[in-house]
């Protein structure tokens, strides 16, 4: 690649360039004024030449040409060191003009703002860093330790106006109007000097002009001198096609027509003027001097003798003077002459005697320690390097040597370090390595704010230029100049640099920094009183949950104030305060279904409902057919897809709102946004809407929430505490038929913004609670209502109800049933989906004073309530038909309720109702109520059930009470046996058992009853759905007969039934006919009535139902004999008669069969057989031998056994089994039986008669016999019978 | 001292970021550790001036800035991790165990099966073995 094509190149080419010193007197300056330009500004666009052809030739005679030259002019006054201070104004001035133009072009695209995306318009360096750059450059120029600004001539101009113009000439090149660098001696006064006469053409002829140019010759020569006349067009000024002024001037007033009255001839008289002066003067010139230096440098330095010679002459000198600056050196020293000579090289382009100039006087200031000649020298043999292509290495560690001295010498060094970065990053830009030229930029930056700002901005384009490109760096770098510009009030560049930023952390989860960008600019356009914009940028951080509280409420208010300052409610989509939790969005609606309250609907399943009303509605299929028939003509098909509201029944949504921050924010005015229309033709228009709402959705939107006579929508108000989340219902209640959609919620947070909130534009799924519809809807369908006209709706609640009860508790509630509207409802119907817990009364209960109708009233036989039981079976309840709800007065209807089992328990209760009016799309409602009522432990009631020892079909009942509260008593009161024909009676008075008649929490009684089976075989016809009969013990002291409870009043009957019947499920035998039902029924002591509980309890009971008494088999059997006899035993041995009772409790014929086993059969085998049976006492269908003795607990008793044992054991008297040995015998069902049989005794004593075995065998029902827990056979060793005979006296 | 250790996932996208300075300087650090992602992302990509470390995940000083020096760690899932410290002799060991302790500790704290890949960690037990892993990093060069 062509260096000089670079853009380094390029501008090395222009900057690097001979200078023409200008002066000019003021009648020059005159003339040139008139068309707006400076004499150096007319001339100036003429001197660049592209197209010259001079040939030059080096010091060693090698020819060459040169196409290309510029010329830099300059007045004389300006060839010095440029004012610091002024530079800098100007340089600020730059950078202001070039940020109000940057900035209003980009607010041109701030609409667009959300789309601008740095992809590849962004990336372009701006244009204006050039021209930054070059004026950078500039500031360095006319230094003292350079050459290449020195004057190479001067040109002196006088208007033919002035009086003696020839000693004008004189006084003009007049020693002290010079500039210092000629004066002080760091630069050859003797230069080429240039005389113009400038002649204005309006001024009349130019006869006196050409006398002047004639004397003028005569006294500076021919070739120097020259005439140049201008102004020649008319009065009338001329438009030029393409000002050639136009690109050098700034500020120029627009009405100012530059070079307006200078005609075509004029210019090319410029042209030529200059080409001459570059290419018949100024080179040669150049060129000739370039010789001159080049010999005399060749006589003192050049050649091994000079070479010696300087080594030598400088060592001497190092002794000298220290400063900074090094010796001071004038023009016509030997070191000064090289560098001029190695300048001129460079600027004719003769590189090659450039270098080798440039390194000869490198070392010579490096031994000197003149730094900074010695830095200059290092950068132009690092750009001759450049130039040259050669060595690159070279050529950069030039350039950073340079930099690095010029660092060094600080202040001074200042600009031409700068100069000499902005070259060394252009070298390297030119190579490609932008990486490395971002950290020169880097490094460049010096104490000035406003060009560090420049030069970090700069950098960032060179790291996003690198490759790869390093977009990170580039961003943080954009931050950082942005920092700097905000410093020195570069607003509108600040907020330049930190919206290209932007683009690099968009999207990121950076989020500190993507919130301190987005704050700063928010902050910056509010200072630029653009506060629309400051707005959206602040809305991107407020919900910053990430940062400090502090932080927080920093955002938060800067963002109110900016907003504040708009001075208007400010109305955006896309606030993000606080969150909406738009899965949690629920929209509840009744349609043909209506809810009790409005938490019915939100936290039931609808699948519940639907399986719960599934028998009562008339089934979907049919009526959906009926109703599109009959209505086929009013509904437009594309309706049946839409939602059914009722005009004047609110649509009610549930939103979740997040406040993610932890600071409390105000929200309030929180409302729907609903769109409402009242034809039903209004569909088809909804495409254009849709595309008006995506175009300008604010405004969609608060056209929307304009305030709407055909529906009322609610408004909320509430605060959200730091890391709060509220539900919040909001409804919407149209008023007249027509459709409704629901478009979205809009809020105001702190009461200055607004905030809307698009259902559909933000998840695609939607969790509608109401959900019998197509997956394929589209979204927006969900929210969309035909409202049709209004059409009754039953209200209703049940009254009474407990939020907490105790297991067993028994009360009476009251379903109350409004209808406001005026239209009667029909064929009302009910179901309750526990009718364990709830069941539904009789109109008649109404009056029914609870709990004193479950008591046994003396006269009152069995009444009718119960008279038909299996009504309850029913699971759907009808009101009687001529019921009928309309107006104030409500229906109340009883409910009976009974705490069945602990636990959270759900209530669902459907009440169905036909409208009248035939012609409403809706034909039938619900009404679906929904209790919660959490039941709490009460007593533990259980039963164990053996059977007696004493009398066949007898059995001793023990009931474990453990009272499981913790802080309740209990009086358990009455327990009644309902069954076949159980007859119930204490072992002891009630006294003994309950001493203080109560059961404290925690406590556990236990208490036995005999049981009494007064079946006769003639009652075996009679199951078990027939009337219950029970027989009530109670357990308490006796103190008035009508306080006995009645097991068989309503309700405790059908709760009963409902017992039995979920009880059902858990007991397996189900053909068991021998079963007992037990209730017990327990009060509360009122003086401990928990205050936690609102209502206290009245009447508990506790049903076990489904207790088997046959748990030793089918078969049960008792020997019966006396217990004590006396016998003579000198006379014989001793005879006894003994009975067995056998009673087949099964319902088919049971044969069985008896061995009686001698004693012979040692005692060890009877042990080990008792053994068998208690070893698995567990199992409950096998068969064991409950023995009375173990399980009695009763002290008495355990004191009999012990002794009992002792004697087997002392006295092993034989007695032999005399009578037949085995016996088999069937036995029918549902009968008893008797058994002979008889023992000898040889001597007194205590005998245990146990040492039988009963086997019994139930014939097999066959294949179809499935049950596997029922024993069809078994085998008993016999139970203990203790027969004491005594020696008679 | 250690200012700031970050780990940093294989989208680029921060899992933790802890400083250990007293000044309010996260977001200083927080832009420091953004833009070692770039010589992170320049290191991975030119494998051939890593030649022969080419499975070394230790990455070595990423650059110098001011006061700081950044010293980057890449696993075998791609994550980062990156230490920012003000300390101007480091040696090159230290560097290297301090990260292969913290990348333990790392691999403990993602293990846990609550931890949700590519999400911030929250964990209190991670925080409290990086500081410790941090406070003792001066200390292992004496011993």
């Amino acid at each position: 690649m062509d260096p000089a094509m670079t853009p380094l190149g390029k501008m090395l080419l222009e900057e690097i360039t001979p200078v023409v010193m200008v002066i000019s007197t003021p009648a020059v300056e005159e003339t040139c004024l008139k068309n707006g330009l400076s004499f150096l500004q007319m001339l100036t666009p003429f001197c660049s030449f592209n197209n010259i052809d001079v040939p030059v030739r080096t010091a060693s005679d090698q020819p060459y040409r040169i196409h290309k030259f510029k010329l830099r002019l300059f007045y004389g006054s300006d060839v010095k060191k440029p004012n610091l201070k002024v530079a800098e104004q100007q340089l600020k001035q730059v950078i202001t003009d070039s940020g109000e133009k940057v900035f209003s072009e980009l607010c041109l695209d701030v609409p667009g703002f959300n789309h601008e995306v740095a992809s590849s318009e962004d990336r372009d360096t701006p244009s204006w860093f050039q021209f930054f750059n070059k004026e950078l450059v500039r500031v360095a120029s006319f230094s003292d330790h350079e050459a290449f600004d020195h004057p190479v001539a001067c040109l002196l101009a006088v208007s033919s106006k002035d009086e003696h113009p020839i000693s004008r000439f004189v006084d003009l090149f007049n020693t002290n109007k010079l500039p210092s660098l000629l004066k002080d001696g760091s630069m050859d006064p003797k230069i080429l000097k240039h005389y113009l006469l400038v002649h204005d053409n309006q001024d009349g002829p130019a006869d006196r002009a050409s006398k002047i140019l004639t004397e003028m010759r005569n006294t500076f020569g021919t070739s120097d001198s020259l005439l140049l006349s201008v102004n020649s067009s008319p009065d009338v000024p001329i438009k030029h096609q393409d000002n050639p002024w136009a690109s050098q001037i700034y500020n120029v007033p627009p009405n100012q027509d530059l070079g307006c009255f200078l005609n075509i001839d004029d210019i090319n008289e410029i042209k030529d003027l200059m080409q001459d002066l570059s290419s018949k003067h100024i080179i040669p010139n150049m060129e000739q001097k370039i010789r001159l230096l080049n010999q005399q440098v060749s006589a003192t330095r050049k050649g091994f003798k000079n070479q010696i010679k300087n080594l030598w002459w400088r060592k001497g000198k190092e002794d000298g003077v220290d400063s900074l600056n090094g010796p001071t050196y004038n023009f016509n020293s030997i070191e000064s002459q090289i560098r001029v000579l190695g300048d001129y090289a460079f600027m004719l382009r003769d590189y090659e005697l450039a270098l080798s100039n440039y390194r000869l006087i490198s070392t010579d200031y490096k031994i000197d320690k003149a730094w900074k000649r010695y830095a200059g020298v290092q950068e132009m043999m690092g750009l001759t390097y450049f130039m040259l292509d050669q060595s690159k290495k070279e050529a950069e560690y030039c350039m950073e040597n340079a930099f690095n001295t010029y660092l060094k010498l600080g202040l001074l060094g200042q600009q031409n370090a700068t100069r000499c970065g902005l070259w060394w990053i252009e070298m390297l830009k030119a190579r490609d390595l932008y990486k490395e030229a971002a950290t020169v930029y880097f490094r460049i930056c010096g104490e000035d704010i406003l060009h560090s700002a420049v030069m970090l901005e700069q950098a960032s384009y060179c790291y996003l230029l690198s490759k790869p490109s390093m977009s990170r760096k580039y961003g943080f770098h954009l931050v950082l100049s942005g920092e700097q510009y905000k410093k020195c009030d570069q607003i509108k560049h600040a907020i330049r640099t930190y919206r290209s930023a932007l683009s690099v952390f968009r999207g990121t989860t950076w989020s500190y920094i993507n919130d301190h960008v987005h704050f700063h600019i928010g902050q910056w356009y509010a200072a630029l009183d653009m506060y629309d914009v400051a707005v959206k940028h602040m809305m991107e951080i407020l919900a910053c949950s990430h940062q400090s509280k502090t932080t927080q409420e920093l955002f938060l208010s800067d963002f109110l104030q900016v907003v504040e300052k708009t001075g208007r409610t400010f109305e955006v989509t896309k606030l993000q305060l606080p969150v909406i939790n738009i899965s949690s969005l629920k929209v509840i609606f009744e349609d043909h279904r209506t809810f009790g309250s409005s938490s019915v609907a939100t936290n039931t399943k609808e699948a519940l409902w639907r399986s719960l009303e599934e028998d009562m509605i008339p089934s979907f299929t049919a009526a959906k057919t009926n109703w599109l028939e009959l209505q086929s003509k009013l509904i437009s098909k594309k309706h049946t897809l839409s939602n059914v509201c009722v005009a004047g029944e609110a649509v009610k949504v549930n939103i979740e709102f997040i406040n993610p921050l932890q600071i409390t924010i105000p929200v309030s005015g929180v409302t729907l946004i609903c769109e409402y229309s009242t034809s039903t033709d209004e569909l088809t228009s909804d495409e254009k809407e849709l595309s008006v709402k995506t175009n300008n959705e604010v405004d969609h939107f608060r056209d929307m929430s304009s305030y709407n006579s055909s529906f009322l929508v609610s408004e909320v108000d509430f605060s959200l505490g730091g890391g709060e989340t509220t539900m919040v219902q909001l409804s919407v209640t149209p008023k007249e038929v027509g459709t409704l959609e629901i478009l979205g919620v809009r809020w105001k947070l702190s009461g200055t913004i607004v905030g809307f909130h698009n259902f559909e534009l933000s998840h695609p799924k939607k969790n509608i609670v109401n959900g019998r519809r197509k997956a394929k809807r589209p979204p927006n369908e969900k929210f969309k209502f035909m409202v049709i006209k209004s059409i009754p709706k039953i209200q209703g609640s049940v009254h009474s109800l407990p939020g907490k009860a105790y297991a067993g508790d028994l009360r009476k509630l009251m379903l109350e049933l409004k209808n406001p509207s005026e239209f009667p409802v029909k064929n009302l119907k009910m179901k309750i989906n526990h009718p364990r817990f709830l069941i539904i009364g009789n109109q008649e209960n109404v009056k029914l004073e609870f709990p004193g109708c479950l008591t046994k009233t003396i006269g009152s036989v069995q009444t009718g309530a119960n008279a038909n039981p299996n009504l309850m079976s029913e699971t759907i309840f009808s009101f009687p038909v001529d019921t009928s709800i309309q107006g104030e007065t409500p229906l109340s209807w009883p409910l009976w309720f009974r705490a069945a089992v602990p636990g959270d328990i759900s209530l669902y209760m459907s009440i169905y109702y036909e409208i009248e009016d035939i012609s409403s799309v809706i034909r039938y409602r619900t009404l679906r109520l929904h209790y919660n009522v959490q039941v709490l432990p009460s007593l533990d009631v259980s039963f164990q059930i053996s059977p007696s020892r004493l009398r066949i079909q007898d059995f001793l009942v023990q009931l474990d009470v453990v009272n499981k509260t913790s802080s309740e008593s209990f009086q358990v009161y009455q327990l009644s046996s309902i069954g076949q024909h159980w007859e119930i009676s204490l072992l002891q008075p009630p006294d003994t058992i309950f001493p203080s008649q109560t059961l404290m929490a925690g406590q556990a009684i236990s208490c036995f009853f005999t049981l009494k089976n007064s079946r006769r075989l003639s009652t075996l016809e009679n199951n078990i759905s027939t009337m219950p009969v029970g027989s009530d013990v109670l357990l308490v002291p006796q103190c008035s007969q009508d306080l006995v409870y009645n097991s068989n009043n309503v309700p405790l009957v059908n709760f009963h039934h409902y017992e039995r019947l979920q009880q059902k499920a858990l007991h397996e035998d189900l053909g068991d006919l021998n079963t007992v039902d037990f209730v017990l029924i327990s009060r509360p002591l009122n003086n401990s009535i928990n205050p936690g509980l609102s209502d206290p309890p009245h009447v508990m009971s506790h049903h076990a139902c489904h207790l088997s008494t046959a748990s030793t088999g089918p078969i049960s059997w008792l020997v019966d004999g006396p217990q004590t006899l006396h016998h003579d035993f000198s006379a014989s041995f001793c005879e006894i008669n003994l009975k067995m009772h056998l009673y087949n409790s099964s319902e088919t014929t049971a044969f069985v069969h008896i061995d009686t086993i001698d004693l012979d059969s040692s005692g060890g085998h009877i042990n080990s057989v008792n053994a068998l049976p208690s070893a698995t006492p567990d199992n409950q269908v096998g068969w064991h031998d409950v023995t009375p003795v173990n399980e009695l607990k009763v002290s008495s008793n355990a004191i009999e056994t012990q002794p009992g044992k002792a004697l087997l054991l002392e006295s092993v008297s034989p007695y032999i089994w005399s009578a037949t040995s085995s016996t088999n015998i069937h036995l029918e069902p549902m009968s008893p039986a008797e058994v002979p049989l008889q023992i000898c005794v040889f001597s007194p004593g205590t005998y245990d008669l146990s040492n039988y075995f009963l086997n019994w065998k139930l014939p097999s029902k066959g294949l179809g016999d499935s049950d596997e827990t029922r024993q069809h056979s078994g085998k008993c060793q016999g139970y203990k019978y203790y027969l004491t005979v005594l020696q008679s006296p | 001292m250690i200012v700031c250790v970050a780990v940093v996932g294989h989208q680029n996208n921060p899992l933790y970021i802890q400083s250990f300075t007293e000044a309010d300087d996260a977001l200083k650090l927080h832009h420091i550790v953004h833009c070692s992602l770039d010589v992170v992302d320049e290191r991975v990509n030119n494998p051939k001036k890593s030649g022969p470390m080419l499975n070394e995940t230790f990455l070595g000083m990423l650059y110098p800035i001011e006061n700081y020096k950044v010293y980057g760690y890449l696993t075998n899932t791609k994550v980062k991790f990156i230490l920012v410290t003000t300390d101007l002799d480091v040696k090159d060991a230290d560097v290297r165990n301090f990260f292969r302790r913290f990348h333990s500790a790392y691999v403990d704290a993602v293990s846990n099966p609550f931890h949700v890949p590519g999400k911030k960690i929250t964990s209190r037990t991670f925080a409290e073995r990086v500081s410790t892993i941090v406070k003792s990093f001066g200390f292992s060069s004496a011993a």
